[in-house]
């Protein structure tokens, strides 16, 4: 009777739960050990005054957070990080469906450029940045070549609002082909009678890009959008090779400001502290973007 | 605080276990591994330290010493990243700018009683002004193993060429200084090659600029370190000559412009003698190494220096104090003295110091090695430096372009760094 | 918007397109030519698009400075390995949590979605320690056991549940009508459709750990275990001023081929990526 039994106790049900639980835990028991746990260990470490030199752990309380918020430098720095995001994430997206329509159309040799426009995404990171490293300097090749069109460049990494520039755009340009990828298969799935419709309708071009493409197209903007702000935040080599976090402060994001902190100034505490709020914001903003999903997302169904 | 000191002794307990596994022997003396981070990874620097090691382990036969090449630029980050996740080194080389950090903090374990104690070590020989930053209440607790003075290299066929006055000359007729220094950089700086570099400054590496301005008498803080003086008038005079030297003279490279003197691209850079190695062997140019010339303030010198420190925290920081005092013990010192300037009394002759830097001549070693290093102020450094030099480099931002306000910057500078100082 | 364009049109599209394509290609150009020229040369204004003359020797000593061979024989492994184990690890949760009704699953898929949201930065230093405790620094275990198992393969596992969403169950229901068991489900059927899924993760994977930089910056300490992009800052002479030609023949050969196989495979690169199933 206990083979009965059995069957009885190892319905559909609990099969399936048994096997979804097998499933997941190599994944599950990853994150407990090398997120959840080292998440909760920064946490602890931020209620601490951690002197790592001379080996004193003392607790502190609340006190490394009153620090955070009587910071005089953390204004500046959120506000690098806001501009460097906002940059990054509206320059990457906009070119990335602009190359992503230019690929798109019926044309030989279309394949090419596709790769070539993809390629700096398989250039391994730190060797791109250190030679844009070397192009902005000042008689650098960027110059060379604005000197050719008769235009006098800008010093790029010593300027303020030219550094931020040239650090978004280094790092657009290293990633936006995954995007474009991304945009280019949105595109190719718009049913094509929509079009033609919209065709007969008259509608022009544009009308038909605005109205029929990116509605279409949008569940994939927001979801390359999520990704790049989320990745956005966690940029640290491309800013460590070109300006170290200057000229100023103008280009030390939360990230890089964190990284001076917890390893070159040796607060880990601080850093520790710095590294909770990072978390929250990325956070925050991902829960703000998914809840923006459901008002302007469009679904077929 | 329970978790931490658990981890260290499952490291100790651990590094003991791999040094016995590796050896494989039934010794029934204690094995001891040592492990000392360095930033250089100059092959002929690490065999150098690897025959030291062989040495030791003659009259040690149960300690091996492994040397860790860190990245130089990173060094420190990465060296405290070791020690706060309980895997520091035994001993550690230390820049003479985190030095305060250092010794200050507790991290380091008294050296100088254990260096006295070896026979034939002859501290006293040490000059006090080498010592005097890698020492707290008279005790030593890193060894300066490298004190190198900063000098001036020339690149005459540039300067010939250019029509202007080599340092050399300039030196014979008595006019050897900053405004005439700065007269020939500026003639070849106007020839489209580059003027005077200071090396490793690149705008960021402000404490380099100390080559310059210690000749104005200007400092960055006072000498207990507790006041900001860069607003001071000997600073703000220094920085106004540099910003002219940059910005009207074309006299050094701007911001964002890169030359490279050693491929010939410069007339003079300023940096430590050891760079000489960096000449090139073949396709040279002709070369000179003179002292620093003289400022406003009259002459001077400027060193950068190197210490060795044993870890408080290695399970075996008497048995690496040794092995310090045998790589640093007169003897070795000469060897290191090839690539690292030793502040040895009896090693300051030019005889020794021509066996060991033959591209240099009696003169240069002179004038430039023995005086610099006897009289040669070290660089600026202070407790929590990193955090100093961050933020003064950010302010000095506002210095480098051509309108600047070198007043208004630099009391800035001196606003945001003072509660930092008093630290 | 399929249709053919008018001869102007196309004119306009090729035109814009190559104008656009200057920043994507003039750097690997310049990097790949510099790494020729001699010290003087690369900061030569304006700059030389094609050198004076060639230079192969620093190519030779990229291999005598470092143990280069080996530096790359370690980043291709460690990626190879850690690409396999993302897809088989993050295949079987990503296909758990679309395809499998259990207990708390939502719940546990957001748990997991944290990992997305966290920077490296961020738990470098208990990772640290953790590896310490495990006798695991300085050895590559950390560079793999992290990347598979921890955030990074996050996303991964993100791909694959949209991708499992959107294929059609019916093909499942008829298997599990057989009486296959889940796992078998998931192996012979679901998986062989999941290949442009699988594709995808796997570039996604390897460039993630072909690049990766802090971890071992803060993991490794011996030239003979670095990974390339740590190696390539190390390209200094003793005193840390940078070898210029040197360091960039050395960006040259960690990129190059790497670019080369991409050209070859890109087909399938690009329809991998294209089928992520990142359609929301």
């Amino acid at each position: 009777m206990s083979a009965g039994h059995k069957t009885q106790f190892w319905t559909i049900a609990r099969r399936d739960s048994a096997a979804g639980y097998l499933f997941i835990a190599p994944q599950l028991a990853g994150i407990v050990t090398f997120v959840l746990l080292p998440l909760c260990l920064v946490f602890w470490y931020s209620l601490h005054e951690w002197n790592v030199l001379a080996n004193t752990f003392n607790y502190t309380g609340a006190q490394n957070y009153r620090m955070l918020l009587e910071d005089p430098s953390l204004p500046a720095v959120l506000g690098s990080t806001a501009l460097f995001s906002l940059g990054l994430v509206v320059l990457n997206m906009s070119l990335a469906l602009l190359l992503a329509v230019l690929l798109n159309q019926k044309l030989r040799g279309i394949a090419v450029f596709r790769t070539l426009f993809f390629s700096p995404v398989v250039v391994s990171l730190v060797a791109w940045t250190i030679v844009w490293g070397f192009l902005l300097q000042k008689n650098g090749g960027i110059n060379g070549m604005l000197l050719f069109l008769g235009i006098e460049g800008p010093n790029w990494l010593r300027e303020p609002v030219t550094a931020m520039i040239s650090v978004i755009v280094v790092q657009v340009f290293k990633n936006v082909g995954l995007n474009m990828i991304l945009f280019l298969a949105a595109l190719q799935s718009v049913p094509n009678e929509l079009y033609e419709a919209a065709r007969i309708d008259g509608a022009p071009p544009f009308k038909q890009f605005r109205r029929i493409t990116l509605p279409m197209i949008s569940p994939t903007i927001l979801l390359t959008s999520i990704i790049t702000i989320v990745g956005s935040l966690q940029v640290f080599a491309q800013i460590a090779v070109l300006t170290q976090g200057g000229p100023g402060v103008s280009t030390t994001v939360l990230v890089y400001y964190l990284y001076q902190q917890a390893f070159q100034f040796h607060f880990f505490g601080y850093g520790s502290t710095l590294s909770i709020l990072l978390f929250v914001i990325v956070a925050c903003l991902t829960f703000a973007q998914w809840q923006l999903r459901k008002r302007i997302v469009f679904y077929e169904n | 605080m329970s978790n931490r000191i658990n981890l260290k002794a499952f490291a100790a307990a651990l590094a003991v276990g791999l040094s016995l596994a590796a050896i494989g022997t039934a010794s029934a003396q204690e094995a001891v591994n040592l492990r000392m981070t360095i930033w250089s990874a100059n092959e002929a620097h690490l065999k150098l330290f690897n025959d030291m090691a062989a040495g030791f382990k003659q009259s040690h036969p149960n300690v091996t010493v492994t040397y860790e090449s860190l990245p130089f630029d990173t060094y420190t980050t990465a060296l405290t990243t070791q020690i706060a996740g309980g895997n520091a080194p035994d001993m550690a080389w230390i820049f003479e700018t985190t030095a305060y950090d250092f010794v200050n903090s507790g991290a380091l374990y008294p050296l100088g009683d254990k260096l006295n104690a070896i026979q034939g070590y002859n501290l006293a020989e040490v000059s006090p002004g080498a010592t005097e930053r890698w020492s707290k209440g008279g005790t030593l607790y890193a060894y300066p193993f490298s004190t190198s003075p900063f000098a001036v290299f020339a690149n005459n066929d540039l300067i010939r060429k250019a029509g202007a006055k080599t340092p050399d000359e300039l030196i014979k007729a008595g006019e050897w200084t900053w405004d005439k220094a700065i007269e020939t950089a500026s003639t070849v700086g106007r020839t489209g090659k580059g003027g005077l570099i200071i090396r490793d400054f690149n705008y960021q590496n402000w404490q380099n600029l100390a080559a310059i301005w210690n000749g104005f008498g200007a400092s960055p803080w006072s000498e207990d370190g507790k006041n900001c003086t860069i607003g001071d008038k000997p600073m703000t005079d220094a920085l106004s000559f540099i910003h002219d030297a940059i910005f009207k003279n074309k006299a050094m490279p701007g911001p964002g412009e890169n030359v490279d003197f050693f491929a010939g691209n410069a007339a003079m850079t300023i940096t430590q003698i050891s760079r000489a190695s960096l000449l090139p062997k073949q396709n040279g140019f002709e070369w000179d190494l003179v002292p620093l010339p003289k400022g406003p303030a009259g002459e001077y010198a400027l060193i950068g220096q190197a210490g060795i420190g044993v870890m408080q925290s290695s399970p075996h920081a008497d048995v690496a104090a040794e092995f310090v005092g045998y790589m640093t013990n007169p003897e070795n010192s000469a060897k290191l003295a090839q690539f690292f300037p030793s502040a040895r009394k009896s090693l300051l002759n030019a005889e020794t110091l021509k066996k060991t830097n033959p591209l240099l001549s009696q003169e240069q070693l002179e004038k430039v090695v023995i005086a610099g290093i006897s009289n040669g102020k070290v660089i600026p450094g202070h407790t929590g430096f990193a955090q100093i030099q961050q933020m003064v480099r950010a302010g000095l931002d506002a210095v480098w372009t051509p309108n600047a306000d070198i007043a208004n910057a630099t009391q800035k500078i001196c606003g945001q760094i003072s509660p930092l100082l008093k630290r | 918007m399929k249709t053919e364009l008018s001869p102007r049109a196309k004119v306009l599209v090729y035109g814009t397109m190559c104008v656009l394509l200057i920043p994507f290609v003039f750097p690997t150009w310049w990097m790949v030519t510099s790494s020729f020229k001699p010290v003087s040369d690369i900061f030569a204004f304006p700059p030389q698009l094609i050198p004076r003359s060639f230079d192969f020797t620093t190519y030779g000593q990229v291999f005598t400075l470092q143990p280069f061979a080996k530096q790359y024989w370690n980043s291709a492994y460690i990626a190879a390995v850690v690409t396999a184990g993302t897809m088989g690890i993050s295949s079987m949760a990503g296909y758990a949590f679309a395809r499998i009704r259990f207990p708390f699953a939502n719940a546990i898929f957001m748990v997991v979605l944290l990992g997305l949201l966290i920077p490296s930065e961020v738990t470098i230093v208990p990772l640290f320690q953790l590896f310490l405790k495990l006798g695991m620094v300085n050895t590559h275990w950390p560079l793999i056991l992290v990347p598979i198992f921890g955030a990074p393969s996050v996303f991964a596992t993100f791909v694959m549940r949209q991708f499992f969403i959107s294929l059609p169950v019916e093909l499942e229901e008829a298997a599990r009508v057989d009486g296959l068991s889940r796992f078998k489900i998931f192996t012979r059927i679901a998986l062989p459709l999941a290949r442009p899924a699988l594709a995808s993760v796997a570039i996604f994977t390897f460039l993630h750990s072909w690049n990766l930089y802090l971890e071992p910056i803060v993991f490794l300490s011996s030239a003979d275990k670095f990974t390339l992009p740590q190696a390539l800052t190390q390209f200094t002479d003793a005193y840390g001023g940078p070898m210029w030609n040197i360091q960039l023949a050395a960006a040259t050969l960690t990129a190059l081929p790497v670019l080369i196989v991409f050209i070859i495979a890109q087909k399938h690169f690009v329809e991998g990526l294209a089928h992520t199933g990142l359609k929301g």
